[in-house]
């Protein structure tokens, strides 16, 4: 935690008992909040894209090209058409509102965000993301829910109230955002449009009988009790705030931007919003046939840059982009080989968006590495886990204890520095590198898996070109030096795999991770 | 909830999902209790789209066995969309069906069409027929979704399988939906050939439409089925295509096989499925890969746990699993496949009785109902009807329930997303949208191109028990609306709003006063406005969202 944080925090939890008796309501109506968590007004924007973003032709490794000209020939954009921000990479030619923010220091990109085992249905990956879970796990709350729950015991009984008058989060739209359902009930508000926003009339209960009829009545009455609320609340931050820059008529995706900085600017306290962007599981069609540069996805991505960047000017007119990050994620990525209809099917891991003037803009991570000949089925391997990035918002953003962090996310992940400023941070802003060669290449019997450690808790794993995790190599403390971990491969089929080294302390930032690839041949 | 066994909660992840409310345990044995008229309206409420005060008589009446024998008899049906309003339609003079006409490319024949099946399927489900049919073409739907096929033949054709047949035989739905022309589209079954294999509906098939997904066992193991099994069914299916699409010259949408594009190899399936081989059948060859499919007993579960999420609720814990799903599954088998059986044991069970109430209405549901139940009935002629209809359809858009337009290929969000299930429907935005519905259908005298779409409560009230004493009055409307009877709180302040202050003989003496004088504006109006706010009152009460 910074001094500063610490000061402000400890000044406010001193002065309720300094006015005891006197005025200890006026105060709690500013900073109670800040008492039960301490941190800011920071907020959060989650932009959820849903479908499955095609992350090839998203964020263009250029290094890889003339693999991906063989994969996906017909639908790779022509790489003088790449928005280059390196020699290495490059956006989508739609993406000028990425490019612009990226060249501004306000954008990071992490490479290669997914899951072990990753699962191919919207449904259940859309879940895993949502609720934070392993592969194999089934989880019913949100992780931002379970976030607010710890917070927040009880809610939504005797919520709101004073000390926290707002809704805790809100999604635009018709639907709640799963990533804020707690164990009891949803932390989001839905707001539709400023019209949408409406009172409803409180009538007469009837029993409590512990019947399910009675549950879902009990339900009922939440929904209008917090409506009446939370709906005041938030036409009064509407009246308050406004937009200082212009957002693009018919772009969804902006007007719903829109909402959320004049909210933000009007006061709101806020912490989550959640908007949504559909259409990205491109099967057929991804581009206009033998016009790789137009068709569905880049029209997509044209609407997400522009309202991402016309965003993210207006919170700097606004004077509320040091309150703001954003994020965007998807259920999956797709499959580096391109299908016979001009799309791509579902696959795995694919690069995620930051955004925001608190970023350390850069890329975090290497490029996928593309193999050659390509397995149909393969999709981009997996570098880091979506809950490092969740992980990563949740300290450096909100200054989450590392011990709640552990309860919100079941578990310790590796911390990717991708905030500067505003975090407090105690992962490195640099990668190290770790020098990891594998020899035999190809092999058939066992490889040698060689590394300069940094010391520290160190976890080896072979994935396939699938993203299941098959063989947990490694999961223990190694001293600082050069290591060699043999590494029996006998048991596995043909084929292609991923060996994925994360070293770091146990609750330490896990600083690095690293794939090769590896031809295994029996 | 203490934080230590919440999290103790959250670690130990369960495959069947632990509800702190389920519905009492009791088992499919018939329910054997008395039938009363509460009885008789939740079997409507689940079963019918707005069922009135003289339908619920008539159940309790005729008693459980005779009620379900009418609600699951069920005939073919001969109504169909028709072009009521578009006269650029060479082949299709207005008044006349377009369902088995070409599509002409020069006037673009589907907006009109489209509106024509919107406005035609709302006013279907707004019909009050005293039958499953509206309730299980909709389950259908939702378990076999479709969206934005554009091409509005498709559509009806889709449609038509079910609502034909709505309490048919599911392994026939599936060997019919595999081939359906708009299925064929939405999930790519039409670009699978064997060449380019495109396993989206192979997959949907295993995992949402029969067998299911299980806990992921080891690589592409999903217990139930395996990723070489999705492979290889691909390659069974590799071959079928649609024909007719916003075609010119074909007035008839259908499949076809093509033989050059089928993959005429042996298909291995995996372990799960017992390592059984399958050889080149050419068109043959879907079918026998639907029985091998259905051989497996966790295909019956897994419909089972649909229906009851459908007629009952959506809390599914161990117990209700061993007394309810597994005898449910078992009549499904037992009768292959054939789903009547299993709607009548289900519908006629002491557990879909042991409790009411405990299930959202669903938007269309609550569309529907609000009309159909308190006597709104869309005349007028043609364009009239379809206007209002398409009217309604719109408002179902926008709570979040677009008929042919499914929001993923798991169907809507109700049915299947834990730990919300039904209350994906209510929230900030639509909660108050229904209750601008209920209001301006209670008390606003709504008129669209001449059609009186509000309440006529006086009208309403007059088969009731004893419209003239008011708790009589107030118990019967709430018999219709809600479906608990009302505490006496409630009951009190609903009084007060009738009558506030007033000893209760003081309704009857107004509302006798309007019945000798029934001309009389002053009289009337003294009564419809009391009635109106009444009405208007109970339909904004949370009761009246659930079934």
């Amino acid at each position: 935690m910074k001094r500063r944080t610490f000061i402000q925090t400890s000044s406010l939890m001193t002065l309720p008992v300094l006015l005891r008796g006197v005025e200890v309501t006026a105060i709690a109506k500013s900073s109670l909040a800040s008492l039960v968590n301490p941190e800011d007004d920071r907020v959060l924007v989650l932009v959820q894209l849903n479908g499955g973003n095609d992350g090839l032709n998203t964020f263009i490794p250029l290094d890889q090209y003339d693999a991906l000209v063989k994969a996906r020939e017909s639908i790779l954009l022509p790489s003088s058409s790449v928005l280059k921000i390196s020699d290495a990479n490059g956006f989508h030619s739609a993406l000028t509102g990425f490019e612009a923010l990226y060249k501004n220091g306000q954008m990071s990109v992490v490479q290669s965000v997914g899951y072990p085992n990753q699962n191919r249905s919207h449904f259940r990956s859309t879940d895993i993301w949502t609720t934070a879970s392993d592969a194999e796990q089934y989880i019913s709350t949100g992780w931002l829910g379970r976030y607010f729950d710890l917070n927040y015991p009880g809610y939504p009984e005797g919520y709101p109230n004073e000390a926290n008058p707002d809704p805790f989060a809100i999604t635009l739209g018709f639907v709640v955002s799963e990533t804020c359902q707690g164990q009891t009930s949803n932390y989001s508000f839905t707001v539709n449009s400023e019209e949408d926003i409406k009172t409803l009339n409180e009538t007469v209960p009837g029993s409590t009988d512990g019947s399910c009829h009675s549950g879902e009545l009990a339900y009922l009455r939440d929904v209008v009790r917090q409506t009446n609320a939370y709906s005041e609340q938030v036409l009064s931050a509407f009246d308050k705030g406004n937009n200082l820059v212009t957002y693009t008529e018919g772009n969804n995706l902006s007007q719903q931007l829109k909402i959320v900085a004049n909210l933000i600017s009007g006061g709101l306290k806020t912490k989550i919003y959640v908007v949504s962007q559909g259409g990205y599981d491109t099967h057929a069609n991804q581009v206009v046939g033998g016009d790789a540069v137009n068709g569905e996805h880049s029209e997509l991505l044209g609407v997400l840059g522009t309202a991402i960047q016309e965003f993210q000017n207006d919170l700097v007119a606004l004077g509320v982009d040091n309150r703001v990050v954003g994020m965007t994620f998807s259920e999956f990525g797709r499959r580096i080989k391109a299908n016979d209809s001009f799309g791509t099917d579902h696959g795995t891991a694919a690069p995620l968006f930051v955004f925001g003037s608190c970023v350390n803009a850069g890329i975090f991570g290497q490029n996928p590495q593309i193999s050659d000949p390509i397995d149909p089925e393969e999709g981009v391997a997996m570098q880091y886990d979506f809950r490092s990035v969740y992980a990563s918002l949740l300290m450096d953003w909100f200054r989450t204890p590392q011990s709640d962090i552990e309860k919100v996310l079941f578990k310790d992940f590796q911390r990717i520095p991708f905030l500067k400023d505003c975090a407090v941070s105690t992962a490195t802003s640099e990668l190290s590198k770790l020098g990891l060669v594998l020899s035999p290449n190809p092999a058939s019997q066992h490889i040698v898996v060689q590394f300069d450690s940094n010391g520290g808790f160190t976890e080896i794993d072979v994935f396939d070109v699938r993203g299941y995790s098959i063989k947990s190599v490694s999961a223990q403390k190694f001293d600082k030096g050069q290591v060699k971990v043999s590494v029996g491969i006998d048991q596995l089929v043909p084929g292609m795999y991923f060996v994925r080294i994360s070293q770091g302390g146990l609750f330490q930032p896990r600083n690095l991770s690293r794939y090769k690839l590896l031809v295994v041949k029996v | 909830m203490h934080r230590r066994s919440f999290f103790q909660h959250l670690l130990e992840p369960s495959p069947v999902e632990q509800k702190s409310v389920t519905l009492p345990p009791l088992n499919l044995e018939k329910y054997a209790g008395p039938w009363t008229q509460a009885h008789a309206a939740h079997l409507l409420r689940r079963t019918v789209f707005g069922a009135r005060y003289e339908d619920i008589k008539a159940f309790y009446n005729q008693g459980m066995d005779v009620s379900l024998s009418i609600l699951t008899n069920i005939s073919p049906v001969t109504d169909l969309p028709i072009n009521y309003d578009f006269e650029s339609d060479p082949n299709v003079p207005i008044g006349t069906s377009w369902v088995n006409k070409r599509f002409d490319p020069v006037n673009n024949t589907n907006n009109y069409r489209f509106r024509s099946l919107n406005g035609w399927t709302m006013g279907r489900l707004m019909a009050r027929e005293m039958n499953l049919r509206e309730k299980m073409t909709l389950f259908w739907h939702n378990h076999f979704p479709i969206a934005d096929i554009n091409e509005a033949r498709y559509n009806f054709k889709y449609i038509d399988t079910f609502r034909q047949n709505p309490l048919g035989n599911f392994k026939d739905y599936t060997r019919k939906m595999t081939i359906d022309p708009a299925m064929l589209r939405y999930l790519n079954g039409n670009q699978n050939t064997k060449n380019a294999p495109n396993e989206n509906y192979a997959r949907e098939l295993l995992e949402l439409f029969t067998i299911g997904k299980g806990p992921i066992v080891g690589p592409g193991d999903y217990t139930h089925y395996t990723e070489e099994d999705v492979l290889a069914i691909a390659k069974v299916l590799t071959g079928w295509t649609d024909v007719g699409y916003r075609s010119p010259n074909l007035d008839i949408v259908t499949s076809t096989f093509r033989p050059n594009q089928h993959d005429t190899g042996t298909k291995k399936l995996s372990h799960r499925f017992n390592n059984v081989t399958i050889n080149n059948g050419g068109a043959e060859e879907y079918k026998t890969l639907i029985d091998i499919i259905f051989n497996k007993e966790e295909v019956s579960r897994f419909i089972a746990r649909k229906l009851y999420r459908w007629f009952v609720y959506y809390a599914i814990d161990e117990s209700i699993e061993n007394a309810v799903i597994a005898p449910l599954a078992q009549i499904i088998r037992d009768n292959d496949y054939e789903i009547k059986p299993a709607v009548i044991a289900l519908l006629s069970s002491a557990h879909f009785y042991s409790d009411f109430g405990c299930m959202i209405k669903n938007p269309l549901d609550f569309i529907a109902t609000a009309t159909s139940q308190n006597g709104i009935v869309v005349a007028g002629d043609m364009v009239q009807q379809y206007t209002t209809w398409n009217a309604f359809f719109q408002f179902g858009s926008l709570l979040q329930m677009r008929y042919y337009g499914l929001p993923s290929v798991a169907g809507w969000k109700a049915y299947y997303q834990e730990p919300l299930y039904y209350q994906t429907w209510i929230n900030s935005v639509t909660l108050p949208l229904r209750k601008s519905y209920t209001d301006a259908l209670a008390t606003l005298n709504l008129n669209t191109r001449g059609i009186r779409l509000d309440i006529d409560v006086l009208n309403t009230i007059k088969g009731f028990s004893n419209p003239a004493d008011i708790e009589s009055l107030i118990n019967d409307v709430a018999l219709v609306l809600f479906p608990k009877p009302l505490t006496e709180d409630q009951l009190a302040t609903l009084k007060e709003l009738m009558i506030p202050g007033l000893p209760d003989y003081e309704w009857t003496v107004e509302y006798e006063a309007h019945l000798a004088a029934p001309t009389d504006l002053v009289l009337r109006r003294a009564v419809e406005g009391k009635l109106r706010l009444l009405y208007a009152y109970m339909m904004k009460m949370p009761e009246y969202q659930l079934s």
